[in-house]
C-alpha cells in the first residue's frame, strides 16, 4: 500500500523534474504513485521520450527503431499524467521565484524542483579544440553518428575508456571492429584501479581484443588531425612523438555533472550539486538525484558520486519519496568492484541493468 | 507503408505568411510529380489576428480528401498552433520556433503541448531569418526550407517557385526570400531526424502528362476561359471573389469583357441580359449574393435565357461565416425563385470536376436555354488539387445552341415554339426576321404575354421537360459509382466536395473487409433518379453524408425517391471527417 499525499484539488503541488533518464523518470513514477493529483512536468533537452541508453551499443549489431529503445511507450506518460516538455533548454534556475527558465522564453513554476540531468561526457582541457574531430558516445544521435562514420571492419582510436566506452569497445569487439585504447587516469572510471589491478584489468582487456597504448608513458594526446590521404579519417599525436590513425576518433573520460544552469540558483555546488542522504539540496525546495549529485557520506566524511543504474534508480525513488513528504535516505546497495567474469571477460557492476 | 502520403499543416497568424508558403510548398512538391489536396483556412480579417492554417496533403497516388491527422505541424505563432497539436498523428512531428524573441507566459509555448507520442523539432526560425536576411519577414520561408530539409526534398523546384512568386517585388526580395529558405533548408537538413517519422524517402515521381496546380476557383476560371466565356458581370463575395479576380486577369487578354457591378442583381442582370445577346454570360457569387439573383433567375428561366451562376457557398445563413465552408445553399440553388423555376443545377466534387463543370455549364445553358447553377462550396473553391491536362485541347462545344431554320418567305418566327425536346431554335438580336418578344410574363410561342391555362400549362410542362435532356448531356457525368460493384452493405450517397471525404472513407472501409460502394450526385437539377433509385435498390443501408444542418440532400432525396437514408449532417464550418463517416459506415455494416 502506497502511503499518498494528496494535492489540494484547487491548487495541485507543481512538481517540476530537469532530467529524462533513469533518476527522473523513476521520481516521477513515485510522485504520481504518492501524489495522484499533482502536476508532474519532466523537462528535456532530448527530442526522445525516455530511452535506455544502455543499450545504444546495441544498435551496432542491427539496425533498431529508435521506438525499440524507450523505457515506456508513449501512452506511459498519458496514463500517469506526466507532461515531458522535450527539445528544451533549461538556461536556469530562480530559486526565490521558483521557477525554471528555458531557453526559448518561458518560465516553468515548480513549488519542488528535481534536477536529475545526469552528466555530460567530459573532455579534458586540451582536446576541447579537437572536438569537432572527435565522436562522442551519450545519446541516441551520438550511436547513429558514430555508426554511421565508422566504416564495416574499421578501427576506433578510444581515448580515456570509462566503462561507458569499454561497454561499447566489447561490443565493438565482437562485431571485429578493431578497438585502440589510449589510456588515461580516467581509464575505467568511475572504477579507480590503481597499481597491480589496474595492470591486471589492462592485459584482460588486451586478452578480449583491445590494443592498448599507455596514454601516459607517450605523454598524452596533444592533437587529433584529419587523417592523410590513404590514410584513416583519423590521426591522434602523441605529446612526446609518435600516432596512431583510426577511422573514428571517441572520447570517454567519464562523466561531468551538469549543473551549470544551477550556478546563480544559490544552492551549494562542488562538482555537482550537494545534497543530504535525502537527496535534498541546500535549498529546501531543491532535490537531486542520479550523476549530477554529490551525496554526503558519513562513512567517507565527504560529499561523493554513486554511479551505476540500480544506484541512480533508488536516487529516484528516495527523491519522490522525499519531495513528498517521506523522510527516506539513499544508502548504495550496489557493489562498486571492477571483476573479471567467468569468460575471463573484464565486467562491472555498472554494466548492470534491470 | 509503401507509398508516400504525407500531410503538412502550416498554421500562423494573418500576416505571417502562412498561405503563402503553402502555396510555394504545393506548387514546388507539385512540380515534383506528386498528387496534391490543400485547402487553406484563413480568418475574415484581413491581417494581425485571425489563424491562418494551410494543409497539403502529398502523395504518389491519387487521393480525395485531406486526412483528419497530419503527420506534420508547422507552428509560426503558437497562440493559433497549439489548439492543433493534437491533429498530428502518433509518431508526427512538430516544428516551432525555439526562439521567440518576446517573453512566453507560462503555457503558451508549443513545447509543453507536444504530445508524447509526437516528435518536437524546436528550430530558431526568426534567428535564422534574420542571420539570412537581417530581417524575420522571411521566416514563413525559413520553414519552407525546414520542411524541404526535413522531408528530403531537392530545394531545386522550391527555388524556382520562390523565384517566379517574388519576381515582381525585384532582385533584392528574390534574394532575401531564396537565402531565407536556403538557411532553413540547411537547419532541417542538419537536423538530427528520428528516421522512419516520415514514412519513406520522398523522391521525384514521374508525372504522367502536364501536371497543373489548381484551386476550384481556378479551375472554374480555367474552365470558363476554354469554354470561350464571353462577358461575366459579378460583384465580390467571400470565397468566389477569386473567380472574378482571375478572370479579370484573363479576359481582356483575350479581348473578353468582365464588369464588377455595384451589387448582385445588376451582376445577374447584365449576365442574363448578355445571354439574351448571344453571348456566353456568367457570374459568380456566394449564398447572400444568391439570395439578391432569385428574382432575375426567374426571369432567365422564364424567358429561356441562357446564364451561367457559380455560387460558391460557406456558412449562413445571411452573413453567416464568410470564411467558413458549408453545403447549405442546395435548397436556394434548386428552389430559389418564385414560380415553378426549376433550372439545372450541378455540383463538381473535385477540382478537375470544377473544370468540366464550368465549361459544361456553358454548353448546358445554350443547348437548353436556361440558367445554369453550378455549386461549389469554399472547401472546393479554396481548394488545391494536382490536375493533369489533356493534351487534346478543352473537350467543350463551344456551340451549343439548337440551329436556327431558316425561315420561309413571310414565316413568323416562334421564339418560343413547342418541340419534341421542349427546346425551341432561339434567335438573337440581329438575325434578320427573327424579331419577337421577351419577357417576365408568361408568353405563347410569339413571346406575347399569354396567361391562358391552356398556354400556361404547356409552358410550364415546356420549360420542365426539356431539362430532362441534361441528363443525357453529352461527355457529362452525371452520376458516378465507385467501389465495390453490386449488393453492398452501405451505399454513400454524396455530392459537392464531400464526396472525396467519403470516397476516402469508402476505401478505408473496404481495407476492413466491409462491402460498400459511393455515388457522387453531379446533376441535382434535373434530379438522375433513375440511376440514383439503381444504386439505392443495390444497398442495405444508404448514408448520406452533407455539411449542412438540415440534411438539405437526404430531403431531396427523400422527396423525390420517398426510401429511407441515413443521415449524417454536420455544420462544423470544415470538410465533414473521414473517420466520422468511416463510423458511419462501420455502424450500418455492423462491423461495430
Amino acid at each position: 500500500m502506497v502511503a499518498q499525499v494528496s494535492s489540494s484539488a484547487s491548487s495541485p503541488h507543481r512538481y517540476v523534474i530537469i532530467g529524462n533518464g533513469v533518476a527522473g523518470n523513476q521520481a516521477a513514477e513515485g510522485l504520481r504513485e504518492r501524489d495522484p493529483d499533482g502536476l508532474i512536468t519532466i523537462i528535456t533537452n532530448s527530442r526522445m521520450l525516455f530511452y535506455n541508453r544502455y543499450l545504444l551499443p546495441q544498435l551496432f549489431r542491427a539496425h533498431q527503431d529508435w521506438r525499440a529503445l524507450l523505457a515506456y511507450p508513449p501512452g506511459h506518460y498519458e496514463k500517469h499524467r506526466i507532461r515531458v516538455l522535450r527539445d528544451c533548454w533549461v538556461t536556469a534556475v530562480d530559486s526565490r521565484k521558483r521557477q525554471v527558465m528555458l531557453a526559448h522564453n518561458e518560465a516553468i513554476s515548480y513549488d519542488t524542483l528535481l534536477v536529475a540531468t545526469g552528466g555530460r561526457p567530459y573532455l579534458p582541457e586540451e582536446l576541447v579544440e579537437c572536438r569537432h574531430l572527435i565522436h562522442p558516445f551519450g545519446t541516441y544521435e551520438h550511436a547513429l553518428a558514430v555508426r554511421k562514420a565508422l566504416p564495416e571492419n574499421g578501427s576506433v582510436v578510444m581515448l580515456g575508456g570509462d566503462m561507458i566506452g569499454l561497454d561499447l569497445a566489447r561490443t565493438l569487439l565482437d562485431l571485429s571492429y578493431r578497438v585502440i585504447l589510449v589510456t588515461h587516469e580516467n581509464t575505467f572510471w568511475p572504477h579507480q584501479p590503481v597499481g597491480e589491478e589496474r595492470s591486471k584489468f589492462l592485459a584482460i582487456l588486451q586478452k578480449m581484443g583491445l590494443e592498448v597504448v599507455d596514454g601516459d608513458a607517450m605523454g598524452g594526446v596533444v592533437a587529433i588531425e584529419k587523417g592523410a590521404a590513404g590514410l584513416p579519417e583519423r590521426r591522434v599525436r602523441f605529446r612526446q612523438g609518435g600516432d596512431i590513425y583510426g577511422d573514428i576518433v571517441m572520447s570517454f573520460y567519464g562523466l561531468s555533472p551538469l549543473v551549470e544552469f544551477m550556478m546563480k540558483s544559490g544552492t551549494d555546488i562542488e562538482r555537482g550539486l550537494l545534497v543530504g542522504t535525502n537527496l535534498r539540496t541546500s535549498d529546501p525546495h531543491i532535490y537531486a538525484a542520479g550523476d549530477v549529485c554529490q551525496i554526503w557520506s558519513e562513512k567517507d566524511n565527504v560529499y561523493r558520486f554513486y554511479y551505476g543504474h540500480r544506484n541512480v534508480r533508488a536516487m529516484g525513488a528516495v527523491a519522490a519519496l522525499n519531495m513528498t513528504g517521506g523522510n527516506e535516505h539513499f544508502s548504495t546497495t550496489q557493489d562498486e568492484a571492477l571483476f573479471q567474469n567467468e569468460q575471463g571477460h573484464i565486467d562491472s557492476p555498472f554494466w548492470a541493468y534491470d | 507503408m509503401n507509398t508516400t502520403d504525407i500531410q503538412i499543416a502550416l498554421c500562423g497568424s494573418a500576416g505571417d505568411g502562412t498561405i503563402a508558403a503553402g502555396d510555394i510548398l504545393r506548387n514546388a512538391v507539385a512540380a515534383m510529380g506528386y498528387r496534391v489536396i490543400c485547402f487553406d483556412v484563413y480568418p475574415p480579417e484581413i491581417r494581425g489576428f485571425g489563424k491562418c492554417i494551410s494543409r497539403v496533403r502529398i502523395t504518389k497516388e491519387q487521393t480525395y480528401a485531406l486526412k483528419r491527422q497530419s503527420d506534420l505541424l508547422v507552428s509560426l505563432d503558437d497562440s493559433h498552433a497549439i489548439p492543433h497539436a493534437g491533429e498530428v498523428r502518433t509518431d508526427g512531428a512538430i516544428v516551432y520556433e525555439s526562439k521567440p524573441v518576446a517573453h512566453c507566459p507560462e503555457g503558451s509555448h508549443m513545447s509543453g503541448h507536444i504530445l508524447p507520442g509526437q516528435i518536437p523539432y524546436g528550430i530558431p526560425l526568426r534567428e535564422l531569418a534574420e542571420k539570412a536576411t537581417g530581417g524575420a519577414r522571411s521566416r514563413n520561408l525559413v520553414v519552407l526550407g525546414v520542411i524541404a530539409g526535413l522531408l528530403g526534398f531537392s530545394p531545386v523546384p522550391f527555388q524556382k517557385i520562390i523565384e517566379k512568386k517574388f519576381a515582381k517585388q525585384g532582385a533584392g526580395v528574390v534574394s532575401r526570400n531564396l537565402a531565407g529558405f536556403q538557411s532553413g533548408y540547411e537547419a532541417g537538413q542538419n537536423t538530427f531526424k528520428l528516421d522512419n517519422v516520415f514514412c519513406v524517402p520522398m523522391e521525384s515521381v514521374p508525372a504522367a502528362g502536364k501536371v497543373v496546380m489548381l484551386s476550384g476557383n481556378a479551375a472554374v476560371v480555367q474552365g470558363c476561359m476554354d469554354a470561350e466565356l464571353n462577358t461575366f458581370f459579378g460583384y465580390p463575395i467571400t470565397p468566389a471573389t477569386t473567380i472574378m479576380e482571375r478572370l479579370a486577369t484573363a479576359m481582356p487578354k483575350r479581348g473578353r469583357r468582365l464588369l464588377q457591378t455595384e451589387d448582385e442583381i445588376s451582376a445577374i442582370a447584365a449576365t442574363i441580359g448578355a445571354g439574351y445577346t448571344g453571348s456566353r454570360a456568367a457570374t459568380a457569387t456566394s449564398g447572400p449574393g444568391l439570395a439578391l439573383m432569385a428574382e432575375m433567375l426567374g426571369l432567365a428561366t422564364m424567358a429561356e435565357i441562357p446564364c451561367v451562376v457559380f455560387v460558391s457557398q460557406r456558412g449562413g445563413p445571411s452573413t453567416g461565416m464568410p470564411t467558413k465552408t458549408e453545403q447549405s445553399d442546395l435548397n436556394a440553388a434548386l428552389y430559389g425563385s418564385p414560380g415553378d423555376s426549376q433550372r439545372i443545377v450541378i455540383a463538381p466534387t473535385n477540382v478537375e470536376g470544377c473544370y468540366r463543370c464550368a465549361g459544361k455549364a456553358f454548353e448546358m445553358a445554350e443547348k437548353y436555354q436556361t440558367p445554369v447553377i453550378v455549386l461549389l462550396d469554399l472547401y472546393l473553391s479554396n481548394r488545391y488539387e494536382t490536375v493533369t491536362l489533356v493534351a487534346s485541347g478543352p473537350p467543350f462545344n463551344l456551340n451549343a445552341n439548337k440551329p436556327l431554320r431558316r425561315l420561309e418567305a413571310g414565316e413568323q418566327y416562334h421564339r418560343f415554339a413547342m418541340t419534341e425536346d421542349g427546346v425551341s431554335p432561339r434567335a438573337v438580336p440581329g438575325d434578320a426576321g427573327c424579331m419577337h418578344v421577351v419577357t417576365g410574363l408568361e408568353h405563347n410561342t410569339l413571346g406575347r404575354p399569354n396567361d391562358s391555362d391552356e398556354n400556361h400549362t404547356a409552358m410550364s410542362h415546356k420549360r420542365h421537360s426539356k431539362l430532362q435532356g441534361a441528363l443525357q448531356h453529352p461527355d457529362f457525368t452525371v452520376t458516378k459509382r465507385i467501389g465495390h460493384s453490386g449488393r453492398v452493405k452501405v451505399g454513400i450517397l454524396a455530392w459537392g466536395s464531400t464526396f472525396g471525404e467519403c470516397l476516402e472513407a469508402m476505401f478505408m472501409a473496404h481495407a476492413e473487409g466491409i462491402s460498400c460502394a459511393a455515388m457522387k450526385v453531379v446533376m441535382l437539377s434535373p434530379f438522375p433518379i433513375d440511376a440514383v433509385t439503381q444504386f439505392m435498390d443495390d444497398c442495405d443501408h444508404v448514408l448520406v453524408p452533407e455539411v449542412n444542418y438540415e440534411g438539405q440532400f437526404a430531403q431531396l432525396l427523400q422527396g423525390l425517391l420517398a426510401r429511407p437514408v441515413v443521415r449524417l449532417s454536420r455544420v462544423p464550418g470544415s470538410p465533414m471527417p473521414v473517420e466520422l463517416i468511416l463510423g458511419e459506415i462501420r455502424r450500418l455494416a455492423g462491423a461495430v
